[in-house]
Parts: C-alpha cells; sequence; structure tokens
C-alpha cells in the first residue's frame, strides 16, 4: 500500500521534474520570467514529492516491512536505530533519492541567488540532471526494458525466482539481511551524506559553464560558480578523508588508500574540479582562461557522472573491493554519461571558435602561466587515475582479460606529477602576489629554499633516508610547506582573508610529506627470530621442502596465549585471552593484546575484533571478518589485527564437520541410521569430587558442591533428586559459567530410571549431563559432549605494523579543508555583496 | 605553424604514449597455471581443490593448498599468510604471484564468497588478507 503510494510518488516527482526542465528550457530559450516562475513551482513540487516518497521509505525501514526488498536487504530486525537512518542511503537506489534530496536544495539556492541571463539555463541544466537521476529509481516497466529500480519494489518484484516466493508469493520474511557490518561505523554513516553534498555541489559549476556558452557569456558566470565548485571540493575532501580513514580503521589492508577503483572514482572529480578552481581564480582576476575554466567545470561533472557509473553499473565488480551491484541500470547510467558527455563537449565545442582567446600569450614567469600550469598537472593526474581504474574497459587493447594495473603504475606516476605540483605551488604563490622576474624571483626564494634544505637534510638524517628519489620528494613536499607558509605568514599580517589559497598549498605540501613517510616507512613488528628468518631470506639461504629458494618473507606472527614475544626491542607484547560477545554480534571475539614498552612507558593493550558478518552468514557459511584496533600516536600509530586464531579455525572445523555428516545422511539415508553411532559428537566422561578440578578440552571444570534439586523439575516418583553446581571456566577469556545440571533416579511400573537432562552451552558447542554417582569413591561423573578430541593451544596469528606519521597525512589533509574553507568565505562573501 | 604548437604536440604525444605503455606493462592478463609458468608475475583465478590436503604451518607461517585453475590444472599454491578467515567458503579465487617449479607463490590472494541469497548478490571480491 506504502509501496504503491511511493512509486506514484517517485513517478510524479519524475514528471514534475520533466516538466520543470522543459519549462525552464522555455524560460532560457525566450528569456521568459513566468515560464521561469511555473519552472521554479514544479521544480519545488519536485523535491517536495520526492522527499515525501523518502519519508516513506525511512518509515518502511523503521517499522520494518520486510516485505520490501530494500527493507529486507538492508536492514534487520536488530539494527541499532542510527543505522536504520543510514540504511536510507545505503542502497544504491536510496542513495540516488538522497542526492536529489541536496541537489533540490541547492537548486532553491540558485533559484534566490543566480543572476540573469544565467539563471533559466542553469536551473535547466541542474533539472534535467534531475531527471536523469529520478529516473534511476522509477521502476517502470517499459515494455522492452525496466526504466530505473524502485526502491519500493516488493520482494516478489525483485526475485521472481526465489523458490520461497514462488510456492508462497505473499511470503514475508521474519528478519532482513541487514546492513552490512562492515558500513556499521560512524564514519561510514556520516560519509555518503558529504560525498552527494558534493557531487550536487559539483553539478552546479558545469551549470553555470553550460549558461555560459548558451547565452554566450563567458566572464561573469565565474563569479557565482566559484564558491560553488570551492564547496563541492571541501565537501568531497571531507568525504575521502571520511572514507580513507574508515578504510584505514575497519579494513584490513592497513591503510587509507589503495588505489581502489572506488576511491580512485571519488578522487578524479576533485582532482578535476581543483583544475577548474584554479583557471576560474586567474579568469576572475585577469580574465584569460575562459576556455579551461568551462571545460573543467565541464570535466569535473563529467568525472562525477564516470564514477557514478564505474561503482554502480557493475563494471567493477571483479576488479573492486567495495563497488555497488547491477541493479539494470547500466544502459541507462550510460545513457546519462553520454548524454552529458554529448551536451557538455558538444556545446563546448560548438561555441569553441568564438570562445575569447588571450590576446598575447602569458609570460612564463607570470601567475596565470603558473596557475594554469597547476591545472594542467592536476588533469594530468586526473587522467593517469582515470586510464588505471577504467582497466577493465580500456585494459582490453592490451589483454584479453585484462587485470587491473599494478599499484606502482599508479605511484610511478602520480609521484614525479607531485613533485612538479609541489614546486610550481610555490612559484605560483609567490607570483600571485607580486610580479617578478626570473631575478627578483630567485632572490624572493633564497630564504625558503635555505629553510627547505635543512628541513630536507635534518630529515634525510634522523628519518635514514637512503633513496635518493625520496630525497628529491621531500625536498619537493618540504618546499611547498614553507615557501607557501611563507606567504601564509606575510598574508596573515596583512589581509588575512586572502589566505585560503597559500594555505591550502601548505596542506597539499604537508600531504605530500606525510603520504611517504606513512608508506615508505611503514614497517611490520615483528620478534627477532621472524626478522633472522626474513634476513636469511633476503640473502637467498631460505629452502623450501621442494628445495626452491624462498623469496617470500614472513610479516606474521604467532602468539600462544600467556608466552610474550619481544616485538621490534621496542615492546613486550603478550596475547592474554579473548572475550566472546553474546549480545549484539553473537561470535564476535575481542582479542587482548597486552604492549610493554621496553623503554618503560605506560603499558596500553590493543583489542582487535573479529567476528561472523551478520549480513552474509549462515550458519553453514559463516563469513568471518576482521576489525583492526589502532593505537593513534603524534608520531606513529600502532596497527594491529588478526588473522587467524584456534577459535575462529574450530569453528570453521565444526562447521566442516557438520556439513559433512549431513552430506552423508542425505546421500545415504538408509545407512545413515547404522552410521549415527560413529557420528555421534565426542563424548567425554570425568568423573570428580567436592572441590576438584578436571582439565579437559581447554576447559576447567570444577565441582563445587550439590545443591538441592526443586521438586518441580523432577519427575514423579523421584527417589533420588540432587543437582551438581559445577563452574565451567574458558581459560582463554576467564569467563566462568556456573551450571546446575540434574540428576535423578525415578520408579515407574516398579522399575527404577535414571534422569539426567542436558544442560547445553551453545556458545562452546558443549553439553553437559550429570550420568551417575559414585557413594563409595564420593565423586560424580559428568559426561561431556562436543568437547574437541584434538585440542589445541589456544594461539592468534597477528599482522602488525608500526605506521609512522599516518597524523601528518592527517593534518595534511585538514589543512586543505581549512584552507579551501576560507577561500568560499571570501569568494561567496563578495557574490553576496554583488547580489546586495 | 607555430613551434610552440609543434613543441606542444610532442609533448603530448610523448607523453601519452609513454603513458599507454607503462599502463599495458603494468596490466597483466588472467591466465592459468600453465601460462603462468612461462611468465613472471600472473593472476590466476581457480577454485580451491578440497580433495587435496591444505593447511596453515604454524612453523613456516605459510598457508598452502591446492587451486584448479581454468584449464582444469590443480597446482600446489603458497600464500605467506594466515588462512584466510573465509577461505572455505569461497566459490572462487584469484592467485597472484608467480610460478616457480610446480608451486605457485602467491603474494595476493582474491576471494569471491557467495552470498547467503543467491539471488540478491553475485557477491564479490575481497582481497585474502581483509578477511
Amino acid at each position: 500500500m506504502l509501496g504503491t503510494l511511493g512509486k506514484i510518488l517517485i513517478s510524479a516527482s519524475f514528471l514534475a521534474a520533466l516538466l520543470s526542465s522543459l519549462l525552464f528550457f522555455f524560460a532560457a530559450y525566450r528569456d521568459d520570467s513566468t515560464y521561469l516562475k511555473a519552472g521554479n513551482w514544479l521544480f519545488g513540487l519536485k523535491a517536495s514529492l520526492l522527499i515525501i516518497a523518502s519519508g516513506i521509505l525511512v518509515f518502511l525501514i523503521f517499522e520494518h516491512q520486510f516485505q520490501y526488498y530494500y527493507v529486507f536487504n538492508y536492514t534487520s530486525m536488530d539494527l541499532d536505530p542510527k543505522y536504520l537512518w543510514s540504511a536510507f542511503y545505503g542502497g544504491q537506489e536510496g542513495s540516488f533519492m538522497l542526492w536529489i534530496i541536496f541537489s533540490s536544495f541547492f537548486g532553491f539556492g540558485l533559484m534566490k541567488w543566480t543572476r540573469n541571463p544565467y539563471k533559466g539555463p542553469v536551473l535547466f541544466f541542474l533539472a534535467l540532471t534531475q531527471v536523469f537521476l529520478l529516473s534511476m529509481v522509477l521502476g517502470w516497466d517499459v515494455g522492452l526494458f525496466k526504466l530505473g529500480a524502485s526502491p519500493f519494489r516488493t520482494l516478489a518484484e525483485a526475485m521472481p525466482n526465489a523458490p520461497i516466493l514462488q510456492s508462497n508469493p505473499d511470503f514475508i520474511p521474519q528478519d532482513g539481511q541487514g546492513l552490512n557490518d562492515l558500513l556499521k561505523s560512524p564514519w561510514m554513516m556520516i560519509h555518503p551524506p558529504i560525498l552527494f553534498v558534493g557531487f550536487s555541489m559539483m553539478t552546479i559549476p558545469f551549470c553555470f559553464a553550460m549558461a555560459a556558452l548558451w547565452k554566450q557569456k563567458y566572464n561573469e558566470w565565474v563569479g557565482p560558480a566559484l564558491p560553488w565548485t570551492l564547496g563541492a571540493n571541501v565537501a568531497m575532501l571531507t568525504a575521502i578523508f571520511l572514507g580513507g580513514y574508515w578504510a584505514y580503521v575497519t579494513l584490513s589492508f592497513g591503510g587509507f588508500w589503495a588505489w581502489d577503483p572506488v576511491e580512485n572514482a571519488s578522487l578524479v572529480p576533485w582532482l578535476f574540479g581543483t583544475a577548474g578552481i584554479h583557471t576560474m581564480i586567474i579568469q576572475r582576476k585577469s580574465s584569460i582562461a575562459q576556455k579551461s575554466s568551462i571545460l573543467f567545470a565541464i570535466l569535473a561533472y563529467m568525472a562525477v557522472v564516470y564514477e557514478t557509473f564505474l561503482t554502480r553499473s557493475g563494471v567493477l565488480s571483479d576488479s573492486s573491493v567495495h563497488s555497488f551491484v547491477d541493479l539494470g541500470l547500466y544502459n541507462q547510467l550510460l545513457a546519462f554519461m553520454l548524454v552529458i558527455s554529448g551536451v557538455g563537449l558538444g556545446m563546448f565545442f560548438w561555441r569553441y571558435k568564438e570562445l575569447p582567446s588571450p590576446k598575447k600569450e602569458s609570460k612564463i614567469l607570470s601567475r596565470e602561466f603558473m596557475t594554469f600550469a597547476g591545472a594542467i598537472f592536476l588533469l594530468l593526474l586526473g587522467l593517469v587515475i582515470i586510464l588505471g581504474t577504467s582497466s577493465p574497459i580500456i585494459g582490453t587493447l592490451f589483454a584479453e582479460r585484462p587485470t587491473p594495473p599494478e599499484i606502482s603504475f599508479y605511484n610511478d606516476w602520480s609521484m614525479p606529477i607531485v613533485m612538479i605540483m609541489a614546486l610550481l605551488t610555490v612559484i605560483g604563490q609567490f607570483l600571485f602576489w607580486k610580479k617578478h622576474d626570473a631575478e627578483s624571483l630567485a632572490s624572493a626564494l633564497i630564504n625558503p629554499l635555505l629553510v627547505t634544505s635543512v628541513l630536507t637534510i635534518t630529515s634525510v638524517i634522523f628519518g635514514d633516508v637512503r633513496n635518493l628519489y625520496y630525497m628529491v620528494y621531500l625536498f619537493t613536499g618540504f618546499f611547498a610547506v614553507v615557501g607557501n607558509g611563507w606567504i601564509v605568514i606575510r598574508l596573515a599580517k596583512q589581509k588575512p582573508m586572502l589566505i585560503g589559497g597559500a594555505l591550502t598549498h601548505v596542506g597539499f605540501g604537508v600531504l605530500l610529506i606525510g603520504i611517504l613517510a606513512s608508506s615508505a616507512y611503514n614497517s611490520p613488528l615483528l620478534d627477532a627470530e621472524t626478522k633472522n628468518f626474513n634476513a636469511a631470506v633476503e640473502r637467498g639461504e631460505v629452502k623450501d621442502e621442494q628445495g626452491f629458494t624462498v623469496s617470500q618473507k614472513v610479516n606474521i606472527l604467532q602468539f600462544n596465549l600467556n608466552e610474550p614475544l619481544i616485538l621490534n626491542d621496542e615492546y613486550v607484547v603478550t596475547y592474554v585471552g579473548y572475550s566472546l560477545e553474546d549480545q549484539n554480534r553473537p561470535g564476535q571475539q575481542t582479542y587482548k593484546l597486552k604492549f610493554e614498552p621496553l623503554d618503560g612507558g605506560a603499558p596500553f593493550y590493543l583489542n582487535p575484533e573479529v567476528y561472523p558478518m551478520l549480513s552474509s552468514s549462515t550458519a553453514d557459511n559463516i563469513q568471518w571478518a576482521v576489525d583492526p584496533d589502532v593505537k593513534t600516536g603524534w608520531l606513529s600509530d600502532i596497527y594491529l589485527y588478526v588473522s587467524g586464531s584456534s577459535y575462529v579455525d574450530q569453528r570453521n572445523k565444526q562447521i566442516e564437520r557438520r556439513k559433512k555428516q549431513e552430506m552423508q545422511n542425505v546421500a545415504a539415508p538408509d545407512t545413515a541410521a547404522s552410521e549415527e553411532e560413529d557420528n555421534i559428537p565426542e563424548q567425554q566422561t570425568i568423573e570428580f569430587g567436592i572441590g576438584q578440578t578436571v582439565e579437559v578440552g581447554g576447559f576447567k571444570i570444577r565441582f563445587v558442591n550439590y545443591t538441592q534439586a526443586d521438586s518441580l523439575s523432577l519427575p514423579s516418583n523421584t527417589t533420588i533428586g540432587v543437582r551438581a553446581e559445577v563452574e565451567l571456566m574458558h581459560p582463554a577469556s576467564g569467563q566462568i559459567h556456573t551450571l546446575e545440571p540434574l540428576f535423578a533416579v525415578y520408579t515407574d511400573e516398579g522399575k527404577s530410571y535414571i534422569y539426567s537432562p542436558p544442560v547445553s552451552i551453545p556458545k562452546y558447542g558443549l553439553s553437559f549431563q550429570f550420568t551417575k554417582i559414585n557413594p563409595q569413591e564420593n565423586n560424580i561423573e559428568l559426561t561431556i559432549l562436543g568437547l574437541q578430541e584434538e585440542y589445541e593451544e589456544e594461539w592468534i596469528v597477528v599482522t602488525a605494523e608500526k605506521k609512522p606519521f599516518i597524523s601528518v597525512v592527517w593534518a595534511g589533509t585538514f589543512l586543505l579543508m581549512i584552507g579551501f574553507s576560507v577561500s568560499i568565505f571570501r569568494h561567496w562573501g563578495r557574490e553576496r555583496k554583488k547580489n546586495a | 605553424m607555430k613551434p610552440k604548437l609543434i613543441l606542444g604536440i610532442i609533448a603530448i604525444v610523448g607523453f601519452t604514449s609513454l603513458l599507454m605503455y607503462n599502463f599495458g606493462e603494468s596490466i597483466s592478463t588472467y591466465t592459468t597455471f600453465d601460462v603462468a609458468a612461462e611468465h613472471g608475475s600472473a593472476h590466476v583465478p581457480g577454485t580451491w581443490d578440497n580433495t587435496k590436503e591444505y593447511g596453515f604451518s604454524k612453523e613456516s607461517r605459510q598457508f598452502t593448498f591446492y587451486m584448479k585453475d581454468e584449464a582444469g590444472n590443480s597446482r600446489k599454491v603458497v600464500y605467506p599468510k594466515a588462512k584466510p578467515n573465509n577461505f572455505e567458503q569461497a566459490d572462487r579465487l584469484v592467485v597472484i604471484g608467480e610460478m616457480k617449479g610446480n608451486i605457485f607463490y602467491a603474494d595476493e590472494m582474491l576471494m569471491k564468497c557467495p552470498s547467503k541469497y543467491n539471488d540478491a548478490n553475485p557477491g564479490e571480491f575481497t582481497k585474502a588478507s581483509e578477511s
């Protein structure tokens, strides 16, 4: 019912968007404000309808209406309310809706602030993007193909082939699949909205550029477009940062950046947008670079759409760790991309001849040339990344079934580009604020160069840098920090509102240094024995069983319970046990590793986790996920995760055993009964007296005392009824369970029977029966089912890394954000005055 | 033509061809063990051969198993990390590394795990070290 309403609302919203874009088109075409007014109303109607539809979706999520596929697929009964909110944009359909809602709000801003003659065409192009985005969530069946995927699909519509739905079309599951556990993170709650704010804002410079081409007014548009582009930039940078930070603390690839296609796809629009900011700034100052400003504004939005295509069409599903699944939107997304590129570039080349060209060429040592060069290098970097990311498509030129490029491809190309950029930032900033010729520039740069050299040499010595390339890289990074810092200090004294640009460039330099320091000096934490082994591998002295020389170093550690290892001569590390979670995530193990610094610092603990992914696990198929723990420090982080443990090993073996049994039973049902005896789970009996403790199968079991049995729990005609209070201790987790199994003897028709119901502990897969009392020996017999035959010592395999200067990476990112934000205030303030 | 324009074109052509050459070099193709034996680094997709023994050796700290490539050949694979937690569940593997003799030394391994509901989600690859 509500679902049908939702579908109708989305369809109505789509039609309103279509109509509003038509009206805006006529408003722009005929310069008629009545059309504009009607268009505004319809645009508002479109937004309201979609917001109501989103409200319904959120309502359905909170009401756990699992007959809807979206609700079923992304939520579950036990999901925390805050994650129910984020489930709204956890899937493709909802995230499109969120994107449209943000775009609508910015559309209202554009209605208010945009001046003529841009108003009509800007709103037309914005409405056009809305038409495309809304078509993705329509769910219309247009005969030959489906238009969009509706978030209000029912299960039966979404999975027509599921057997359970074929036999019972009205089937409503009791519980949903739940949100992917990796996404249950506060960082992942705010990452998508911020990203979509960025995407929505990045649409606006595109609209302005198209309006400029339409109305042949090539200069004035950069004024209002610049603050929007800056805003988009800050939002996208924040989103990229959040994504990187999330990856660092929840995934185990051990870093903030892995050149994954999804990450790359978020970086490219940012790079193109940043290139656009550069050319817009010189266009505003010097009335040149109109062509490139327009082109970058178009390219940045094209990159946004291309990213959307790559991540949502399923083309990357083989090469990316985290991309969306194809919802059948491939053709629609492709059409969106082709239309945006076709219209954008088509308009650009159509007007190309009449676009203003510079009367005379800029000198190399001018702020115009340097800023422009910066933009070109940003473009190049973006193109290199696009090339690498498009390997499933472009790679077919080189190989039949292309793999993604090696990581070194990205590193080898981006490093020299950013090094040149770092040098350009300083020269550009010095020229930006004062005219220089070669000689005066050189003399202005002497002091910054001196400071840079001192810093570089110091860090080369203290950081034990041996690689010449790294030394040069460090030099360029420090040069960017010092040179731009020089400008920041000078400007801060005179006109503090203008420091945005220089501050951003300082941030860029800091980021470069941080990236090198954190990745090149990232080292595993190892004990002496492993280090010796690795040294032997390096010398080529280690042979394996087949006689081949071992070339792979070992970067993992094995800890046995309470057996400390000394790592890097810095820490004594002890695995002191783990605890099992029963509540939120049953089966989650939280491991406890104690770090005692050898230099006498305060000891600390790291608590990495391993847990079954609830959203994708079943009893027969547990998918384990690891959650690293990071000890953050100013100078270096310690990063650690458990990649294997005796607990997980045993759980997996149990499952394998159970599966094998089931297979046998299915394969030979007749013999199943006879084989059953062999398949009885391991059974062990222990005998002990009061106060005694027995160690068995990794547990300590103590017989505390007899306790009285409640007569209600006993069968009738009971002659003996007694309980044994038994303490079961699991040494690795330190948990103690008290059990009171019952032993009773009752008579029925003159015969005596023993009644000893099993007491089970599902967590360990054990069950206890109090099976005998031996009055002579004054002890009792317990029968335990489910103990491991071959009990292993508790062990964990750990990957631990020391990550120096990650904090510098974050600091650089924050400086970039602050710098861009300062610029927003400056440029926005100026635009406001114009509007007033 | 202006000399600057010619210089620009040369720079663009030079940059592009170098970039494309390097890109082509850094891409390899998904292949089989037999082909991998003739090359250096290779990506070999396949499935776990669960008829043969497998396991993590605590002594050598390596995980070894047999994998059947797409041509149906089963080869021993050595992976210098802990056994990925979801290894048994993976229905497709991609090992990245090189062949030495009859053994494939994987530096990296990707796993594709089936999802709970086959209809809903075809599953995706994850790096073995991430699970």
